[in-house]
């Protein structure tokens, strides 16, 4: 059978699946189990109720449990594993990993790219919301800043990679630094721990987009009060922004700037296309790419890692979501 | 308007394979000087059709084009449908696949070294009976190559799991020989004499080395290649043998000096085009065709003897054999290398196939394309493309020693890991020593 | 007054000057690829695309036919034309490859070994030895090729590279792994957004907490398990994984915005004796398109563009690669030093995307913000 038709078959299994298993487990619940009985039609009804949540909820949480929740345990019970799986090392991937000068320099790199690509995005983005605010073409701008965000990291990488390119005729940079009378083409992707920055600006070109859509929303909601008493006291453009606009939109700055942060521990693509980990770049994801189903003990250790990075962004985000809840 | 147009007739055989890609069969059956009576009695025995064979290689724009061709036979034969797919990640991919029980039939693996690790999980199945002995009555030194593909599988029981087809010979210099012509270098015979070309092409104002080490997920190859040719060249065989069991340590001072001999002309910025920097990056399949510009980006590539493929469609080339020192009397030793087919998900289909791989015409079509080189004893050599690789049969013959690639010996994390990216960090500056010694701590923690 | 109307003219000058500069530099990489999609391979080798307008200077080698030399006064001469149509215009040459730019249009150059070259800028050469020619001289000139962009590069890339298979695949995976995780999450989030029950903060909590976890660690216990119930890496496979890792977001997205639907509206019609079944499917529902929408467009852009999930989940042959591993794997090592190749590879994977984004573009930026402004 051809994949496309799979797929259409699929959509049609699927969708009618789910559609069917709502419709037909509301209708049982309803008629079979608690039928509204004569005597007391109330109390079924509230029995009802209280199971009728669970029926929503229900493949959605067993999607979430299999794909989500099940492998965080499985990967941190397989990393106490040896390599073929057979053997309990408690955390001995763990030390011999740490000693290992690869995934120091990947660790390393990756609380670079932590820091720098969503500071850098979020600086970018305000700025463009910024600027744009009051523009004729402020619209057209951004949408093109935004653009960005609707390509793939390995087609952006290859954007990239000829603007980097090491030859004065095929790279914009090369070009430029031949302009300036440079004798020879310089490999930008070779430049040991610069080279991570130019890779990290990859990321930032595509999130700028992002950064900026939410932050321009905030500082339209900005109360017109505040700027404009600002302006009467004699405040100068940067002063309102900084001082008034800025500690405003606080809240929606964290906001990006996790979100980002989260985006950044995902992305193995850009490193992968570019460099391939080579001259110093990896970073926790693509190294973990390179151990995967050979020494899977080592890599469900590197991904556990990864997920330890995250994990203080996480626990502010519950206690986000929990303190808006009240 | 082409970049290169002759006015004379100079277009060399090689054109025909790569003009017509997409499995068009490049030969008419029965035409020419093929042994036709072997695919005829094989597709008298078979008859395969509506099944389709998987398979999946390293092998990726013309070299996938090449054997898509050379099987096009074996569909023609048998009425089979063949799949061939090539990643340059095959060595990841591979190992994925056959744990997720979605293995191709068949798998062509460019290490020994990984079928073994594959072998030993019981991924891989053993060859058909008989295969064994057929290789060993019908390739030139038919037992050491029955070798190189017997391993311990799952239960520790010794079997044949590859069969080889497709032989590389590594230790080869390409280059234009009307550069050379016209430039008045003569062919060096021994490694001092290689040095001191080098140097006078330097003097001359030129670039005497291409060299790229880029090939995707698998960057850094080309200069573990380089690095055993220099052992082969500085250590005697035994030597070489130790280091690639790792009886003798990576990090042993010998393996050093042979990492520094490479660096010699890698890491050196007037010997190789672009400057040590490029070297990193170029991509292997790029960087030869700096010998044919207009002027010259180069002089000399050494690289095995699959990489005519790559080159420009009318170039004009020749090689010559990587010499060895003088001064060390360890004969002319050669580098060589080959790929191995194995099945990794039986079906009748995949064993047509391996049987298939045994009768003349499958390497008959191949040799007449190109970049293919076989120790099959009963094909008719006149079928080779050009005379570069007749002559590149007399340099397998003149061997004083053989080796096979170590890298390709070696576990699939260091020979197809953790030696690539050492080769990369070195040629970009990092310390041999260091280097060496970091290749040494990851086959110590997979001991 | 004058001052204040100066400053604030300049200081707009400067915002339109740094929008533009900032608008160039995040375009212009991309237009850059544009350009060389539609440039051969030489071209762009011989001049960058910011100069592909204008002519190029290149460099080319033709062979004089020994067979054609006459014996001249003792002297051996070869005579023709290096454009194989006549027509062109030389602008300098050389008899020797290490410098084929020597000497200037209708020079004598002298060569080697008492032989001359002399080409004119039509074309004509006359090249002299005074021994018997043996081998066909070289001669090397450069002239000015025209600029020229065809569309070559999309036709070879499509024809002859398995692309247009690489495309439909990546569709195949795209559309399920949009549309299944929409209609799951769709009733969670209204759980979660209009039903009581206990646990429900413990579960929203839970999925803002997953939003978090990173892709890597679901890997390889995932492989594993769709190994164990005869799943392994298909098509299949990739549609639940792309599902359950789309889930969180999806159900984050809903409920923010179902929360905010007017609270009347869905009372009064509980009052009216609708259930929650027809309370969810009639008002509910219809109510949060824009919401939808946007997490349409999130799963759509977040699969097409995966390269992660699919070099796992998918097996990994020509047959069944996406956009995103053909060029990875494949492309980025065949056809390395091709970037016309390259570039028109990369133009044909975003195509789809870019029309998705800028004609829906709306939905998105609405869902983002339901997503994290409060």
């Amino acid at each position: 059978m051809s994949p496309l038709l799979q797929g259409v078959l699929t959509i049609l299994i699927g969708v009618g699946g789910c559609v069917g298993y709502f419709y037909a487990s509301n209708l049982i619940l309803d008629k079979v189990i608690f039928p509204p009985t004569k005597t007391d039609p109330g109390r079924n009804i509230n029995r009802a109720n209280i199971v009728r949540p669970w029926l929503f909820l229900f493949p959605a949480l067993f999607a979430l449990g299999l794909y989500l929740v099940y492998p965080v345990i499985g990967s941190f019970w397989r990393s106490l594993y040896n390599r073929a799986g057979d053997e309990f090392i408690g955390f001995g991937n763990y030390t011999t990993m740490f000693g290992d000068a690869g995934f120091q320099t990947a660790l390393f790199n990756n609380f670079l790219w932590v820091l720098v690509v969503p500071a850098a995005s979020t600086f970018f983005g305000l700025l463009v919301a910024q600027l744009t605010d009051r523009l004729s073409w402020g619209n057209i701008a951004k949408s093109l800043i935004f653009m960005p965000m609707a390509i793939s990291f390995v087609g952006a990488s290859l954007i990239w990679k000829f603007v980097y390119a090491n030859n004065a005729d095929i790279g914009l940079i090369n070009a430029i630094r031949d302009l300036f009378g440079a004798s020879e083409p310089l490999d930008v992707l070779q430049l040991r721990f610069w080279n991570n920055f130019f890779l990290m600006f990859i990321l930032v070109w595509i999130q700028t987009g992002f950064a900026m859509v939410i932050l321009s929303a905030a500082l339209r909601g900005i109360p017109e009060e505040t700027v404009e008493a600002a302006i009467i006291d004699g405040a100068n453009p940067f002063q309102i922004f900084f001082k008034i606009k800025v500690p405003q939109i606080m809240g929606t700055i964290v906001v990006v700037w996790t979100t980002i942060t989260i985006l950044v521990l995902k992305v193995f693509d850009i490193v992968y296309t570019m460099t391939g980990g080579n001259f110093g770049t990896e970073i926790l994801p693509s190294y973990m790419m390179s151990y995967m189903f050979r020494d899977d003990g080592r890599a469900t250790a590197v991904a556990f890692v990864i997920m330890i990075i995250v994990l203080p962004v996480m626990i502010w985000n519950i206690r986000q979501a929990r303190a808006e809840m009240r | 308007m082409k970049r290169r147009y002759f006015a004379g007739a100079a277009a060399l055989a090689l054109v025909a394979g790569m003009a017509q890609a997409d499995g068009h069969q490049p030969f008419a059956v029965g035409e020419g000087d093929f042994n036709w009576d072997s695919y005829n009695a094989f597709a008298e025995k078979y008859d395969l059709s509506g099944q389709t064979i998987t398979i999946t290689g390293p092998w990726t724009g013309l070299d996938n084009d090449n054997v898509t061709q050379v099987l096009s036979y074996f569909e023609s034969a048998t009425g089979a449908t063949v799949n061939y797919s090539g990643s340059d990640s095959f060595e990841q991919d591979i190992v994925i696949s056959a744990r997720a029980g979605s293995a191709p039939n068949v798998a062509v693996f460019p290490q020994p070294g990984l079928a073994a690790d594959l072998a030993s999980q019981g991924l891989l199945t053993p060859l058909p009976e008989g295969t064994g002995d057929w290789v060993q009555s019908n390739y030139a030194a038919g037992q050491s190559w029955v070798d190189l593909g017997t391993y311990p599988g799952q239960d520790g029981t010794e079997d044949l799991y590859g069969f080889f087809y497709k032989v590389d010979v590594k230790s080869l210099v390409w280059y234009s020989p009307e550069a050379f012509d016209e430039a008045g270098y003569d062919i060096p015979e021994t490694m001092e004499e290689l040095k001191a070309l080098t140097d006078q092409i330097v003097e001359e104002g030129g670039t005497p080395w291409c060299i790229g080490l880029g090939s995707g997920a698998a960057t850094g190859w080309p200069a573990t290649d380089w690095v055993e040719d220099m052992m082969l060249r500085t250590q005697s065989p035994e030597d070489y043998d130790a280091w690639v069991s790792n009886e003798m340590k990576f990090d042993d001072p010998k393996v050093v000096a042979a990492i520094e001999e490479y660096g010699y002309f890698a890491r050196n910025n007037d010997y190789v085009d672009g400057g040590a920097s490029a070297v990193a990056n170029t991509d292997f399949r790029d960087s030869p065709t700096g010998l044919f510009d207009i002027p010259p980006k180069c002089y000399m590539h050494r690289q095995a003897s699959f990489i005519p493929t790559f080159f420009p469609e009318d170039a004009e080339f020749d090689f010559f054999y990587f010499p060895a020192y003088e001064g060390k009397d360890l004969g002319k030793p050669v580098l060589g290398a080959g790929t191995l087919w194995a099945i990794t998900n039986p079906s009748d289909g995949a064993n047509a196939l391996m049987e298939y791989l045994q009768t003349p015409i499958a390497h008959e079509t191949w040799m007449a394309l190109s970049g293919f080189l076989t120790p099959h004893s009963g094909v008719n050599t006149d079928l080779y493309a050009n005379a570069t690789n007749k002559a590149l049969g007399d340099v397998l013959l003149n061997a004083t020693t053989f080796r096979f690639d170590g890298s390709d010996l070696m576990p699939g994390e260091i020979g197809a890991g953790a030696f690539w990216t050492g080769m990369v960090d070195y040629t970009t500056g990092k310390d041999a020593a260091e280097v060496a010694k970091g290749i040494q701590d990851r086959w110590d923690t997979i001991q | 007054m004058d001052n204040i109307a100066g400053t604030k003219s300049s200081l707009s000058w400067a915002v339109n000057i740094s929008v533009v500069l900032l608008v160039l530099i995040w375009l212009i990489p991309t237009i850059g690829l544009l350009v060389s999609s539609f440039r051969d391979r030489d071209q762009i080798s011989a001049s960058g695309w910011w100069l592909s307008p204008f002519a190029v200077e290149q460099n080319f080698q033709v062979r004089a036919s020994a067979d054609d030399a006459v014996e001249r006064d003792g002297v051996f001469v070869i005579e023709g034309n290096v454009f194989e149509d006549g027509e062109g215009e030389v602008l300098r040459f050389g008899g020797a490859r290490s410098n084929p730019t020597a000497s200037g249009a209708g020079e004598r150059a002298e060569l080697t070994r008492d032989r001359t070259l002399q080409l004119e800028a039509n074309g004509d050469y006359v090249y002299t030895s005074p021994a018997e020619i043996t081998r066909d001289p070289s001669i090397y000139f450069s002239t000015a090729t025209p600029p020229e962009f065809s569309t070559e590069n999309y036709q070879t890339i499509m024809a002859s590279d398995n692309m247009d298979r690489a495309f439909i695949n990546t569709l195949t995976v795209t559309i399920p792994a949009t549309i299944i995780p929409i209609l799951i999450a769709a009733f969670a989030a209204y759980a979660l957004a209009w039903m009581d029950f206990r646990g429900r903060g413990f579960l929203i909590a839970m999925v803002v907490g997953l939003l978090v976890v990173p892709l890597q660690l679901a890997l390889v216990p995932l492989l594993q398990l769709h190994n164990q119930v005869g799943i392994g890496q298909s098509f299949l496979g990739i549609w639940l994984a792309h599902t359950g890792f789309g889930l969180p977001l999806a159900i984050y997205l809903l409920r923010n915005y179902m929360v905010g639907l007017p609270r009347d509206i869905i009372e009064s019609a509980k009052v009216d004796g609708a259930t929650d079944f027809q309370v969810f499917t009639k008002i509910v529902l219809p109510l949060s398109f824009p919401a939808l929408a946007s997490f349409a467009i999130f799963q759509f852009l977040w699969t097409w563009n995966d390269l992660l999930v699919a070099k796992v989940f998918l097996p990994s042959n020509s047959e069944s690669w996406v956009m995103t591993v053909k060029i990875a794997d494949d492309l980025l090592g065949s056809r390395g030093g091709d970037w016309g190749i390259l570039a028109a590879a990369a133009f044909i994977s975003i195509a789809v995307p870019l029309v998705v984004f800028f004609t829906m573009q709306r939905y998105l930026v609405r869902g983002l913000l339901a997503g994290s402004v409060k």
